[in-house]
């Protein structure tokens, strides 16, 4: 038995509802214990003058799989740009907004982030994101299985073969790709580019499933209720970054009546088409609409200038943006009946009227809503930035006169079609600990993480106390991964690896008999070989499978 | 059959690792360390399938038996002091490439697969360009009009057609049109296509290039340009496709393969301003994608890479393997999937390879290894990039993994 105590720091914990409490945190055996606790305690750490906070968690980020490997394909010059030597700790390899597997553990880290979710697995390369996850350190990852676009579902509503039926079938898809909860990626319509259809709104019909993404998105809705998955609907919606998206935003929010749904990188998807540009912030709608909702969470999908590279499983919208791709080249891919994937770099411009626009619409975003326990802190990694940027953009948040300063730095025009400026919010600490922690962890129905009361697992962060919330975040003190210091000063120490999350609610084994016959009549391999086994994850060590509670 | 003799046990839905199609129907009757194939493998997955049974050899230093450990040792001393060692075969599953990449970051020197020349044709225009790709399941379902580029892939991916274009599709009515430019289908191929319309436009020698860019202007409306033969036809049935496909064996292609994509690359681009097709680029013999996936995701560029100082830097030139043995001092070369000879140099050897390997000169250390896929447990990608396969053991001939073997070297590097 062995423990730790983080002596005399000011504790932000909202989830415990503790917002600066002078306490200790001790933790044994990788779990936080009570604070009187003192068996065992063989190493104190002194937190005098610092905030102690939980790992943070990152609910939406690109961190794995297929189409990271095309962006580090296409970002040759970033890679050989940015190197890091083999170290004690560190294979790294490099790369930004394309980091390497080993890489996106220690930058995650050395900020306090200690998990971190890969939002868009496409089952069919399920098994590589597994293996790429495996070589990601320090992080406790999980992926979200990309449903909505996939034949086999699609036939599956558009026959009427009924809701139990959709919930069986994405219960065996669950467990079969050993993921932890369900995104939909623009619902049927990248299925729809497939048959050459361009654009599809929310209650336009797929032209060969005749499905509307609206049914699509209400039979998935349905089929996550009564399995009993922690996490809602994770939905990338129809019409992203299309100027008047906001109104297919709303319409999305009205369609859920009042069931939990997750909207991710809602900036992307609050565009209006006022002014001369016909380009315009949806985000007071959007906030209002969110705050008026709430069975509706978000994560923003935050802009920031310069280089990235953007990723996503819809091909539609990534074929549409392919022309202004910088450098000029791209690549996608239509993948296995079951989705696809758009690979575009990209610079957002401080310049460019539409990019500084994106930035302030995800700050109006931010600001605007006004229950943090809804909003999340993304940039879509690599999306709108590189995961990197999340010190700057809490700073943002949280002080009003450096959000000025680089406000007015934007083109007078951008300033003109944004109230940045007039939002005088600033987010407090515990604010901050929300939107990293306690929302994130609540909403992926984690009880034992996200906070540091008894039980929960002895991630812990020490950051020292700054007026410069960019300089507090982007080097805590002290990083402590299940109980070991793994980040000191803002130098990685230890090497740690952590545990995939996934569910597999149960379901009626009739489904696998037409399971067997579609993968061999079209797929062209079986089942069995699409399932992933137990043993493929993490070598067999560090899969948690969470309980689903099936509604009858 | 005596009490002692093992008995023959049969696995069926067996995955098969070489070619890249992943197949997984394939059975095999194992006894002891014999194996037969039974079914569904073609006629070269069932030759490197099948084993004798005779007992694996000692691993030899210096050309003497030696136990694993001895072994290793001498592999660990001959690599303390390597100067400039390469890395070549890379014919394992992913575990195999991930301890070849760490063994390279310790020590430094170029890795390279050994097949890899058709993939870096085909990076040639995927990383500088892009491309709009397709996977097999797409390709059976929706693609009516397939044309093959150049050179028929079936002779480096036996089942191709019976695999990924039989004779109907989930999405369009009637049969497949399968057209040959040129190049020519192979008997087997005509087999499995039967039921299919095949049909062949031919192209004089030298001239697939000049045809391919000229079906691009064409596809993308332009006024035809002077050449034979005339591809306005074709240009009309691509452009009337639900979705047209462009496949090609890199690997199989002339001297020109790099033109020859991009201008297949330039077609499909051009297709998909008006409607939908894509390109099926093949190459991945030997776990050859697992190997280009693998590095991309854990040293951030495609292979081929070199490493000195723990930083690795990419160049397709200096570190394929056929520049980077002329000035070698140690080859470390991992072959676990077929009994090849490693490549001709002057340097020592350490040769980490299919126990029935033969070699020209005795390697300083030879370490047989076990199949991933047969002796061990593994994972291998197939040929169109998406799709990770699954292999299984299926016999215990007591042989090690890349990956156990290269853990053990590692361990003992001071």
């Amino acid at each position: 038995m062995s423990a730790v105590r983080i002596a005399n720091g000011k504790v932000v914990d909202p989830a415990n509802a503790e917002t600066g409490v002078v306490r200790d945190v001790v933790i044994r055996d990788g779990r936080v214990v009570d604070a009187a606790a003192s068996e065992g305690v063989s190493e104190t750490i002194d937190a005098k003058g610092g905030v102690v906070m939980a790992g943070a968690i990152d609910i939406h980020s690109h961190i794995a799989g297929g189409k990271s490997n095309l962006a580090r394909l296409l970002m040759v010059e970033e890679q050989r740009a940015i190197r890091e030597p083999e170290g004690p700790f560190c294979g790294c390899g490099g790369g930004l907004g394309t980091m390497t597997a080993h890489a996106i553990g220690c930058r995650y880290v050395e900020m306090g982030y200690t998990a971190v979710f890969e939002p868009a697995v496409v089952a069919a390369n399920a098994r590589h994101m597994h293996a790429e996850m495996k070589d990601i350190p320090f992080l406790d990852t999980g992926g979200y299985l990309v449903l909505g676009n996939d034949d086999f579902l699609l036939d599956l509503i558009a026959s009427g073969a009924g809701q139990s039926a959709v919930n069986d079938y994405v219960a065996w898809m669950l467990a079969a790709t050993k993921t932890f909860a369900i995104k939909i990626v623009n619902p049927g319509g990248i299925n729809a580019f497939k048959f050459n259809a361009r654009k599809l709104d929310l209650d336009e019909k797929n032209p060969h499933y005749e499905l509307t993404p609206r049914k699509i998105l209400t039979t998935l809705i349905d089929a996550v209720t009564q399995l009993g998955l922690s996490h809602p609907i994770h939905l990338h919606g129809c019409n992203l970054g299309v100027p008047g998206n906001e109104d297919t935003t709303l319409a999305t929010i009205a369609a859920a009546e009042g069931r939990p749904l997750h909207l991710t990188h809602v900036q992307f998807h609050s565009y209006g088409t006022e002014g001369d540009r016909r380009f315009s912030s949806g985000a007071a709608k959007i906030a209002e609409a969110v705050n008026k909702n709430p069975n509706i969470t978000v994560d923003v999908g935050q802009v920031m200038f310069g280089q990235t590279v953007t990723a996503s499983a819809d091909f539609m919208s990534q074929y549409r943006n392919r022309g202004i791709a910088s450098p000029k080249r791209w690549i996608g891919m239509d993948m296995e009946m079951d989705a696809a994937c758009g690979v575009v770099p990209f610079a957002y411009k401080d310049k460019s009227f539409v990019n500084a626009l994106q930035w302030a619409i995800g700050l109006e975003l931010f600001l605007l809503i006004e229950d943090p326990w809804r909003v999340f802190l993304t940039t879509d990694h690599p999306n709108g930035a590189p995961f990197t940027t999340y010190p700057h953009l809490i700073r943002l948040l949280m002080d009003k006169a450096f959000r000025d300063e680089q406000f007015a730095k934007l083109p007078k025009a951008v300033r003109k079609h944004s109230i940045v400026g007039e939002l005088a919010r600033e987010y407090t600490l515990e604010e901050m600990a929300i939107v990293t922690r306690a929302a994130p962890a609540k909403i992926l129905g984690f009880k034992d993480r996200g906070h540091l009361g008894a039980g929960a697992v002895g991630d812990a962060v020490i950051y020292a106390e700054a007026s410069d919330y960019e300089a507090m975040f982007a080097t805590p003190a002290y990083v402590l991964k299940n109980g070991e210091v793994i980040v000191k000063d803002g130098e990685i120490v230890g090497l740690a690896y952590g545990q995939t999350h996934q569910v597999a609610p149960d379901y009626d084994k009739g489904i696998e008999t037409k399971l067997d016959r579609w993968f061999d009549e079209a797929v062209g391999y079986k089942a069995s070989t699409f399932k992933l086994s137990d043993s493929e994850i993490r070598d067999g060590q560090g899969a948690v499978a969470h309980a689903t509670m099936r509604a009858s | 059959m005596t009490d002692a003799a093992p008995a023959a046990t049969t696995s069926r839905n067996v995955v098969c690792p070489f070619c890249g199609l992943g197949c997984d129907d394939v059975a095999l009757e194992v006894e002891g360390a014999k194996v037969t194939p039974v079914g569904g493998s073609c006629g070269k997955g069932a030759a490197l399938f099948a084993r004798s049974g005779a007992p694996a050899p000692d691993p030899r230093v210096n050309g003497r038996e030696a136990s694993l450990d001895e072994a290793i040792a001498a592999a660990a001393e001959l690599l303390a002091e390597a100067r400039s060692p390469v890395h070549a075969g890379l014919a394992t599953d992913v575990d195999g490439v991930r301890a070849v990449l760490k063994l390279a970051a310790r020590i430094g020197g170029s890795v390279d697969h050994h097949a890899s020349e058709g993939l870096v044709r085909n990076l040639a225009s995927s990383q500088r360009k892009g491309w709009i790709a397709t996977t097999f399941a797409e390709v059976r379902n929706r693609c009516d009009v397939l044309v093959v580029v150049g050179p028929d892939p079936e002779k480096a991916f036996h089942r191709f057609y019976a695999r990924v274009a039989p004779k109907t599709g989930r999405f369009f009515e009637g049969p497949r049109r399968v057209i040959f430019l040129g190049g020519a289908p192979a008997e087997g191929s005509l087999a499995q296509l039967e039921g299919s319309t095949v049909e062949t436009v031919a192209v004089p020698e030298g001239g697939l290039v000049d045809a391919l860019s000229r079906l691009a202007v064409l596809a993308a409306g332009g006024a035809p340009l002077k050449g034979e033969p005339d591809l306005a036809p074709l240009a009309d049935t691509l452009k009337a496709a639900k979705y047209a496909v462009l496949a090609w064996s890199a690997s199989s292609l002339d001297d020109d393969a790099d033109l020859v994509i991009e201008r297949a690359v330039a077609v499909v681009d051009a297709l998909n301003v008006e409607g939908r097709a894509a390109c099926l680029p093949l190459s991945g013999k030997d776990n050859l994608t697992g190997a280009y996936h693998a590095t991309l995701w854990n040293v951030g560029f495609p292979l081929r890479v070199g490493f000195r100082g723990g930083v690795a830097d990419h160049d397709q030139r200096a570190y394929a393997t056929e520049t980077a043995v002329k000035t070698a001092d140690v080859v470390v070369w991992t072959q676990a999937f077929r009994p090849d000879a490693p490549p001709e140099s002057e340097a020592r050897l350490i040769a980490l390879a299919h126990p029935d390997t033969e070699f020209e000169r005795e390697p300083d250390v030879f370490i047989p290894v076990g199949q991933p896929g047969l002796d061990h447990a593994g994972l291998a990608f197939r040929a169109d990039s998406v799709v990770g396969l699954p292999l299984g053991k299926h016999r215990d001939a007591g042989l090690p993994s890349v990956a156990d073997v290269l853990a053990r070297i590692l361990e003992r590097l001071p």
